[in-house]
């Protein structure tokens, strides 16, 4: 049996809201996680390619916070307690926090919510109670179902990230603010001390549909706008474009300044802040030519000179530029892949360097990839759930060679393995079994 | 084949194509020496022909135009185009050329926008005073807040930073073959040439007009449907507005159902007439229709010029008030109606217009 309970002053209720509205956008229902000094809030999005979660500090955000687990009918509370975690649908929820609108009255605005879980073995109802106590001694009272769940996390090692920088929203937002509405995809690089975010869209397009094909948007910004930017120059992540606007969009309500840390494409990006007891990040598995992929993964770096180039040379330049980036642990069976776009990026780009094209013609220089390698596959929308599948795990430990059908069989074997560190599901039925027991 | 310029006027150049996709998606942009010309000829409604001097727009020093036939025609995405193009109105130098992306021709525009940091978040004032007014409920969260609040770095002073953005819009080049059975409508000398007045004015009463016609129509369908016939039956669905005018300075804004009938006078507006110079030869402005017209006394019904033309479509021509011109309305009686619509601030007015024409409906 568990018992949590909380309350929460107005403005948390309120940063709350923010928060499931963020969710909302990633999928319908979110897994709510209770530990001894933290509530999480998380969604995995339905194509499992992106990944929220709100993590909110026992001591820093909640009025107070209470979470206790008991075990096997023993009263005392274990050393270690146990997580609990249930499945809400996130409408229902919102209904429950409204946001600032609902404050119009200021009589009967919320004063304080008060959050308890009712679980308990002997009642037929196990409700999630949401007390909100407003002025004038209004109270609003929800009782929300919920299911037990498997909360799915994507582990995202942020040691091993090799590529990070940090920003102000708001400059995010400008540059968000040129996009088409129908733009799809984000491809974000860097060179020359420059920033460059660029819309794509992989909708399939013949000659005959020319007009209808999307405006391309590239805005490109100084690197100096960051507060820091530590990533490798012309190496091109691309995430979906709705999970692009929906993390800083939060991210400027929260009024914090958001990092992104990743290693190469078709590895997770990961998308961080922190303000006021809330830690935020969103996990969001990028697209584009993984290195060492059976074409050449830097194609979209340099079409012109890598679109026909055959594995050999690939491989010497691997060998050549390894110890470079030797701290990155190299995975089981692919230890010299992650390399091969870097060296092979670097290698073309120095010859690029000698083409004449300024800063103004970078569009040239890796837009016509797109031409190669996403406009042309007509079924893209098909395949796209699979190649964009997350993977679990952002230091490449997995034994899947790159995103594709592969990636199912790893991704549970960490499933169970995470299981096993949650010990036993904290499942309605699991708890029952308990209660059966003969010497309850 | 060559075209590139900057862009002197972003501001002019995206109203003028917000109200060109208006009217349709895809717009006919014929670049040449010395004009550009915006053309949408749609499957039914409104046709308009745009023709601006270089300068209206763009910027004719760096305005470079080549081709073997002396103009590039270009199929372009119009909608598309006014996207790109806010990106450019604040910016101080805009740059649009014409270019090729594997065999897709693009439009590609380059803006370079700058703007100045502020020293400290803009963002942290309402964030603070939203901390402090909630400390009244509570204290404990709200300590923590604070000090998260004021232990943010603040900036390191000012600066200009620059942002670069690139649009580049697909788009269909036109073989000169393709766009030479194309020509501006002909039509015969109108009746009334009348001067319109402000056109937000006359945009929301004939809105009005037309959302009154709308919902009174669809009742009456539906209580006198015996009587419709199904010829008429569709345009119905976007009621018919009729307008008028005569040379003596009127112009009247009517529409009409079974139920009721309503209508909208101005009066003491300018009957332009036509600059000698334009008539034809051996012809005298005596013998214009609209001459002849103006003879009629004010008084006399026989003096007006009518044509019924659709509200919504109506509606969507009016979007080019955006662009705040003079506008000349041409009537030919139960015919057309044509508007010239006149750039403002131009360097010579006559050369920059619009012309609309739409065709009566029948009654």
């Amino acid at each position: 049996m568990t018992t949590l309970s909380f309350s929460l002053a107005p403005k948390a209720i309120y940063q709350l809201h923010d928060a499931l509205m963020c969710l909302a956008k990633f999928d319908d229902s979110v897994a709510i996680e209770a530990e001894i000094d933290l509530l999480r809030l998380s969604v995995l999005n339905s194509t499992k390619t992106a990944y929220s979660a709100f993590v909110f500090e026992a001591d820093g955000f909640f009025e107070s916070y209470s979470f206790g687990r008991v075990r096997n009918g023993s009263s005392s509370r274990t050393a270690h307690p146990e997580k609990f975690s249930c499945q809400v649908l996130i409408k229902a929820l919102l209904s429950a926090f409204k946001g600032k609108t609902s404050g119009r009255d200021k009589d009967t605005s919320v004063e304080r919510c008060e959050v308890e879980l009712q679980e308990d073995l002997d009642e037929s109802e196990c409700r999630l109670v949401i007390r909100l106590v407003c002025g004038l001694g209004v109270i609003k009272l929800y009782k929300l179902t919920y299911e037990p769940v498997h909360v799915q996390h994507a582990i995202f090692d942020r040691s091993k990230a090799t590529n990070e920088w940090s920003i102000e929203p708001k400059y995010l937002k400008e540059i968000t603010d040129h996009f088409g509405p129908s733009a799809e995809h984000l491809d974000i690089y860097s060179e020359q001390g420059k920033a460059v975010f660029t819309s794509f869209t992989t909708k399939s397009s013949d000659g005959k549909e020319i007009l209808r094909q999307p405006v391309h948007t590239s805005v490109a910004i100084e690197k100096r706008d960051f507060d820091y930017y530590l990533a490798e120059d012309h190496l091109h992540v691309a995430i979906h474009m709705k999970d692009f606007k929906a993390a800083i969009a939060h991210a400027e309500t929260a009024n914090a300044k958001i990092t992104a840390r990743f290693t190469r494409p078709s590895r997770p990006l990961q998308f961080a802040y922190e303000s006021e007891g809330v830690k935020t990040e969103f996990t969001l598995m990028t697209r584009g030519d993984s290195p060492g992929e059976d074409a050449p993964g830097s194609s979209r770096a340099a079409p012109q000179l890598s679109a026909r180039q055959t594995p050999a040379p690939v491989q010497i330049s691997q060998r050549n530029t390894a110890p470079e980036t030797a701290q990155m642990p190299p995975p089981r069976s692919r230890s010299i892949r992650p390399l091969t776009g870097t060296s092979t990026r670097a290698s073309q780009s120095n010859t690029e360097t000698q083409q004449p094209p300024p800063s103004m013609e970078f569009d040239s220089l890796f837009v016509p990839a797109d031409d190669d390698r996403q406009w042309d596959v007509p079924n893209d929308e098909d395949e796209g759930p699979v190649e964009d599948e997350l993977g679990w795990d952002a230091t490449g430990e997995q034994t899947s060679t790159g995103p594709g059908l592969r990636d199912i069989e790893p991704r549970m074997a960490q499933t169970s393995h995470e299981e096993e560190e949650m010990g036993i599901p904290p499942t309605q039925r699991m708890s029952q079994l308990h209660g059966l027991g003969l010497f309850d | 084949m060559r075209f590139r310029t900057q862009i002197a006027n972003a501001s002019i150049f995206s109203k003028l194509t917000a109200s060109l996709s208006s009217l349709g998606k895809v717009c006919w942009m014929r670049l040449e020496k010395d004009f550009i010309r915006f053309t949408i000829i749609p499957d039914q409604g409104t046709q308009v022909w745009a023709q601006l001097p270089i300068d209206t727009i763009f910027e004719e020093e760096s305005y470079i135009c080549e081709s073997n036939t002396g103009a590039i025609n270009l199929e372009v995405p119009i909608g598309a185009l006014h996207r790109a193009l806010r990106s450019a109105v604040s910016a101080k130098l805009s740059n649009l050329r014409l270019t090729k992306k594997g065999n897709v021709p693009l439009l590609a525009l380059t803006i370079r926008a700058t703007s100045w940091t502020t020293t400290s978040n803009a963002l942290d004032i309402p964030e603070t005073t939203a901390a402090a007014a909630a400390t009244d409920h509570s204290s404990s969260t709200i300590d923590n807040s604070a000090t998260t609040t004021t232990a943010r770095p603040s900036g390191t002073g000012p600066r200009e930073r620059e942002t670069v953005i690139t649009q580049e819009i697909p788009i269909k080049v036109l073989h000169e073959s393709a766009v030479e059975g194309l020509h501006q409508p002909r039509c015969r000398d109108p009746d009334v040439n009348i001067l319109l007045p402000s056109l937000i004015q006359l945009k929301s009463i004939s809105e009005r007009f037309t959302k009154l016609a709308t919902t009174n129509s669809s009742n009456k369908t539906s209580t006198a449907g015996g009587a419709t016939s199904t010829t008429t039956a569709p345009s119905l669905s976007s009621p018919k507005l009729e307008l008028s005018a005569n040379m003596h300075g009127s112009l009247k804004v009517a529409v009409g159902t079974d139920a009721f009938r309503i209508s909208s006078v101005w009066t003491d507006l300018l009957n332009p007439s036509l600059d000698p110079g334009q008539l034809d030869e051996g012809r005298e402005l005596g013998q214009l229709p609209s001459e002849r017209m103006r003879e009629v006394p004010a008084d006399d019904e026989a003096g007006w010029a009518k044509v019924r033309i659709d509200g919504k479509d109506w509606s969507r021509i009016l979007s080019v008030g955006r662009l705040n011109p003079r506008v000349v309305a041409s009537f030919i009686n139960e015919t057309a109606l044509v508007l010239y619509v006149f750039l403002p601030g131009s360097w010579n007015e006559q050369d920059s217009c619009l012309t609309y024409y739409m065709t009566s409906y029948a009654v």
